[in-house]
């Protein structure tokens, strides 16, 4: 039985995703980078394929991405994150409807992409110089008030006034701003909501850059706090289209790039 | 065939063709006549009435001649002959439109030679400043509109028939052109009539003003010319045409550079296809000065005959540079 | 000083100083990372490690004129017997020198040319300039004059006009390059003759008409030249020998003609091609064109002053007098100048739309250096234009640190993949 798969390796977290040929999921993992993500990927690929009565030899076709998407020689193939995000959008929302615009919150970055019916990418525009508006700040605002990240979609939905407006545009000094903002007694509900609502406004600020028409899906690990989407969908004045798995959406559309190359394979052989 | 013909054509010396063509149609123009060759008096061109050897007669005289009549006259039998006259006009001009001036008319190649004499000497050029020039083009169409009403005037009486063609007598080819076949008689004052001693004299003033003008500035009588004027008015559906492609056109303003007549749509129009100014002489210098392939071009109904191309530029610039 | 002996004098040999570590790493990608380099490059393979790697000097005993901005009229400085030699600087260790003392905000063009002449000692194409001829142009060009005199350079300014459509605006341009004319004599110790100019005409129209052919070379499908070399070509023309350069751009087109005829190709037959332009990639910080090209793209055309615009647009002449061949020269430079200080943009569109379509491209990459406010200001309505004529375009801001490559590869192939991905879903 031949499968196919999408490695998806981004700088905290590697996602692997292998589909079958009729597109469907057969099964995904997510485990982190490390140091050595080579070694790592390998490792979270076998593991997956072994853990699904799968071997090596039934693999018909790997597509790589993400930062070390070409350092994988192992892989058939590498694309952008880009093109494999606006893929695997397409194909999860098929059932949402007609996706148009992609937002996709990262660990490290920030990514805007539209895409006309077919999956092509028409225009797209990222955020990867700062770390303000990624997951990042998520990361560094749960450390700091001392929950736990899944905790923070709850925190949100906690707060019964209105969300702080945090000033600092860089990660680092709205540490600081945080631990000041504690000490003058305002609720950690209250940060929270803060914090969502700045990452909500700079993203929007940045999908305007390429229109945000039809359908907006919206994924990236960040994607699971529904806190943030909920600030996300107020600032942007309509629903959000949320994937089931939203960090796998990349992978996911790794793995139909790689069930599509090689049908091309097939024909042209 | 028809690429090589074309190359051929588009990589060929203008400036060459231009002498050999000018020459031919100066020695036609002042002495065919002496072969007893004879086109007509509906010309476009200045085949001037007081030159000896003429083949035909310049329009602007049978019209001055014409117009010498009263308006209840103009609206009937002397009407037809002004008509008639402009329809054989129109026939001859259409076929060359604007390049009468640049290639056939006597004047216009006594002024070319006047020019290359300057260039011998290796004086450069005066030019008119922006001001200047958008108020002196204007003078060609008072000059067409006088040539026009003054002999009306005459035929009502307004003024003496002295005035006679007002245009030929302060016109330099009456003065110039005949100079060629010895004749020095037109460059007298003639103290007759007060009438006539005014005219003449200012003929006299306008040939040296002429003289003066041609030497400094390249085509400098052609500026003021009602001839071309006329030219102008029915130059719409002519044969020949000057096409302009502006997508091609980088603005690099070589054209303008060239342009004997200070043009600066030739360069500076991007969006007209029929690039035909008021002032131009079609003497195509623009086109074999354009870099760019297509930008600029000859037409004759409909079919380019002698295209831009950047072979034919570095070419002919080549040569130009070698012998400049 | 002879700059052997400065590096010596810091007991670091020429070729291990920062720069000429730079120069090579560049320059082992640009030959060694492509196959099939046309044997006619070497010439300028070499040129680059005897200028930049080697510290050669090139002009020895000439009287070199340091210019900046495209805008300075060659034919003038050969004419009065001087080298003209194009400074815009693109190390990035020159960069940094110059980061010390301009804001953090700059272009990195300028801060690198500075950086280049308050060194003094990279110098090694130019032996020593004395004179810098600085046209008027962006505000960081023009603002650059007073702290390059401080160095103790003798900096001409030229006065260009900031609109270029109106009248007064060209005779403004012939006055400042008849003074410029007029001035070069002073620094040269020779005036400008009849001559001498048709001669400085001819030198540079033999130039222009080397590169026109291979600018015409490079619209064949499949591409049979790759774009970083033709950036190595024209970055060239800045400092080599303008005899030697034609000659060695004469004999690559004779070998591109052969190549036509062999059908040898430089990239893929489906690769995608595309026009470059913006802010100028100059060696070695040609980073942007060659990750296109070893992502799989190939640049078939370019619209910058690092390139095209230096060479593109030829002088006509209709009088050879002096005066009137100054007139000529000074339209020339002037009037189909695409470069984005002018107020309206209007010409540098109409540009690329033609050359989109001449050549044939499948997008637009549009570069512009950080800090830099005329081509970051401009690049949406030129996307805008390029949209409506079917050619999609890239907005890429980028500067001289190396550090950024992750990032751009990530752009450069998502657009070439989209390219890709469009024409497979035409068919």
């Amino acid at each position: 039985m031949n499968c196919f798969a999408g490695i998806d390796i981004g700088s905290t977290a590697i996602k692997v995703t292998l589909i079958d040929e009729d597109k469907n999921i057969i099964a995904t993992r997510v485990t982190s980078t490390g140091s050595h993500f080579r070694k790592n990927s390998i490792a979270a690929l076998h593991g997956l394929l072994a853990d699904n009565g799968l071997t090596v030899d039934d693999l018909a076709y790997m597509v790589s991405t993400g930062y070390g998407r070409k350092l994988l020689k192992e892989a058939d193939e590498s694309v952008s994150e880009i093109t494999a995000n606006a893929i695997g959008a397409l194909e999860a929302g098929r059932k949402y409807g007609e996706i148009r615009t992609i937002i996709n919150i990262g660990g490290q970055d920030t990514k805007a992409i539209q895409i006309d019916s077919s999956g092509t990418v028409t225009n797209f525009a990222m955020n990867d110089k700062c770390a303000a508006g990624t997951g990042k700040f998520l990361d560094v605002t749960a450390r700091n008030l001392e929950i736990e990240l899944e905790e923070l979609g709850d925190y949100h939905f906690n707060l019964e006034t209105a969300p702080l407006p945090i000033n600092s545009t860089c990660v680092v000094f709205a540490e600081s701003e945080i631990i000041g903002l504690l000490a003058d007694g305002h609720g950690k509900e209250e940060i929270v909501a803060g914090i969502h609502y700045s990452i909500a406004k700079r993203t929007i600020r940045l999908a305007k850059r390429i229109g945000l028409e039809g359908l907006v899906y919206f994924d990236g690990g960040p994607a699971l706090n529904k806190g943030l989407v909920a600030s996300m969908e107020d600032e942007l004045g309509k629903k959000l289209v949320i994937p089931e798995f939203p960090q796998l959406t990349t992978a996911l559309g790794a793995s139909v790039l790689a069930y599509e190359a090689y049908l091309d394979e097939m024909e042209t052989a | 065939m028809r690429n090589k013909i074309s190359n051929y054509l588009n990589n060929g010396d203008l400036k060459r063709f231009r002498f050999w063509l000018q020459l031919s149609l100066f020695i036609f123009f002042v002495y065919g006549g002496y072969i007893a060759i004879n086109i007509g008096d509906s010309l476009p061109t200045f085949s001037c009435t007081y030159v000896d050897g003429k083949p035909g007669t310049c329009f602007l005289v049978p019209l001055q001649h014409r117009m010498v009549t009263t308006p209840e006259k103009l609206f009937s039998y002397a009407g037809t002959a002004i008509l008639t006259g402009l329809f054989y006009f129109t026939l001859w001009f259409l076929v060359f439109n604007k390049a009468w001036c640049g290639y056939a008319c006597p004047l216009g190649a006594v002024q070319d030679w006047i020019t290359a004499l300057r260039k011998k000497i290796g004086m450069p050029y005066a030019t008119y400043s922006w001001g200047q020039f958008k108020l002196l083009k204007k003078i060609k169409y008072i000059l067409l509109l006088l040539l026009i009403f003054i002999p009306m005037g005459i035929g009502s009486g307004i003024f003496s028939h002295d005035m006679g063609v007002p245009f030929c007598m302060i016109c330099p080819a009456r003065t110039i052109l005949p100079i060629f076949s010895g004749d020095f008689s037109q460059l007298t004052i003639d103290f007759s009539s007060k009438t006539k001693m005014i005219m003449t004299s200012l003929g006299m003033l306008i040939t040296g003003i002429f003289l003066v003008g041609a030497f400094v500035k390249k085509r400098f009588f052609c500026f003021f010319c009602p001839m071309s004027a006329l030219h102008y008015l029915l130059s719409k559906p002519a044969f020949l045409k000057l096409k302009k492609d502006g997508s091609k056109c980088t603005k690099c303003g070589d054209c303008y550079s060239v342009c004997d007549m200070q043009i600066k749509e030739i360069a500076d129009n991007i969006t007209d296809r029929n690039i035909l100014q008021d002032d131009c002489i079609m003497c195509f210098k623009c086109v074999a000065a354009c870099p760019e392939d297509g930008a600029l071009e000859v037409d004759f109904m409909g079919q380019p005959i002698f295209e831009a191309t950047v072979q034919g530029y570095i070419k002919r610039m080549e040569k130009a540079n070698k012998n400049g | 000083m002879d700059n052997q002996l400065q590096a010596e004098k810091k007991n670091v040999p020429f070729n291990r100083t920062h720069q000429a570590i730079e120069a090579e790493r560049m320059l082992r990608r640009i030959k060694d990372g492509f196959q099939d380099n046309p044997v006619a490059m070497d010439y300028f393979y070499d040129l680059y490690e005897q200028v930049y790697c080697k510290g050669e000097s090139l002009h020895k005993d000439e009287k070199v004129i340091g210019t900046m901005c495209v805008q300075v009229p060659d034919e003038l400085i050969y004419a009065a017997g001087g080298i003209p030699v194009r400074l815009c600087n693109g190390f990035y260790t020159d960069d940094q020198v110059g980061a010390e003392f301009m804001p953090a905000k700059s272009c990195s063009l300028v801060k690198a040319t500075l950086g280049m002449l308050d060194k003094r000692s990279t110098l090694s194409f130019v032996d020593k300039v004395e004179n810098i001829i600085l046209p008027a142009t962006c505000d960081q060009k023009r603002k650059a004059g007073s702290m390059i005199s401080e160095m103790g350079y003798e900096v001409y300014n030229m006065e260009v006009p900031p609109v270029k459509e109106s009248e007064e605006a060209r005779l403004y341009w012939q006055r400042s390059v008849h003074n410029f004319a007029v001035s070069l004599k002073k620094i040269t110790g020779q005036k400008i003759t009849k001559a001498n100019l048709k001669e400085a005409l001819a030198k540079v129209a033999a130039a222009q008409k080397a590169y026109r052919t291979l600018h015409n070379l490079r619209k064949m499908a499949p591409s049979i030249f790759l774009g970083k070399d033709a950036f190595m070509v024209t970055n060239a023309y800045f400092f080599d020998k303008i005899e030697n350069w034609t000659e060695a751009v004469n004999k690559l087109n004779a070998e591109l003609e052969q190549r036509i005829t062999e059908k040898i190709t430089a990239a893929q037959r489906r690769a995608p091609r595309l026009l470059f332009t913006g802010s100028p990639a100059i060696f070695p910080n040609l980073k942007l064109p060659v990750l296109i090209e070893e992502s799989g793209g190939v640049i078939v055309a370019d619209e910058t002053c690092s390139s095209s615009r230096m060479l593109y647009d030829m002088v006509a002449v209709d009088e050879y007098n002096t005066e009137n061949m100054v007139a000529s020269i000074a339209d020339n430079y002037l009037k189909p100048c695409t470069c984005p200080i002018f107020t309206k943009n209007d010409d540098r569109k109409r540009k690329l739309i033609n050359m989109a379509r001449d050549f044939a491209v499948d997008g637009v990459v549009y570069q512009a250096f950080s800090g830099c406010q005329v081509y970051q200001m401009e690049h949406s309505s030129i996307a805008k234009a390029l949209k409506a004529e079917g050619a999609p375009m890239l907005f890429v801001e980028s500067d001289y640190s190396p550090d950024d490559m992750g990032q751009l590869s990530t752009r450069i192939e998502a657009f070439i993949e989209s390219l890709k991905a469009k024409r497979r879903r035409k068919r």
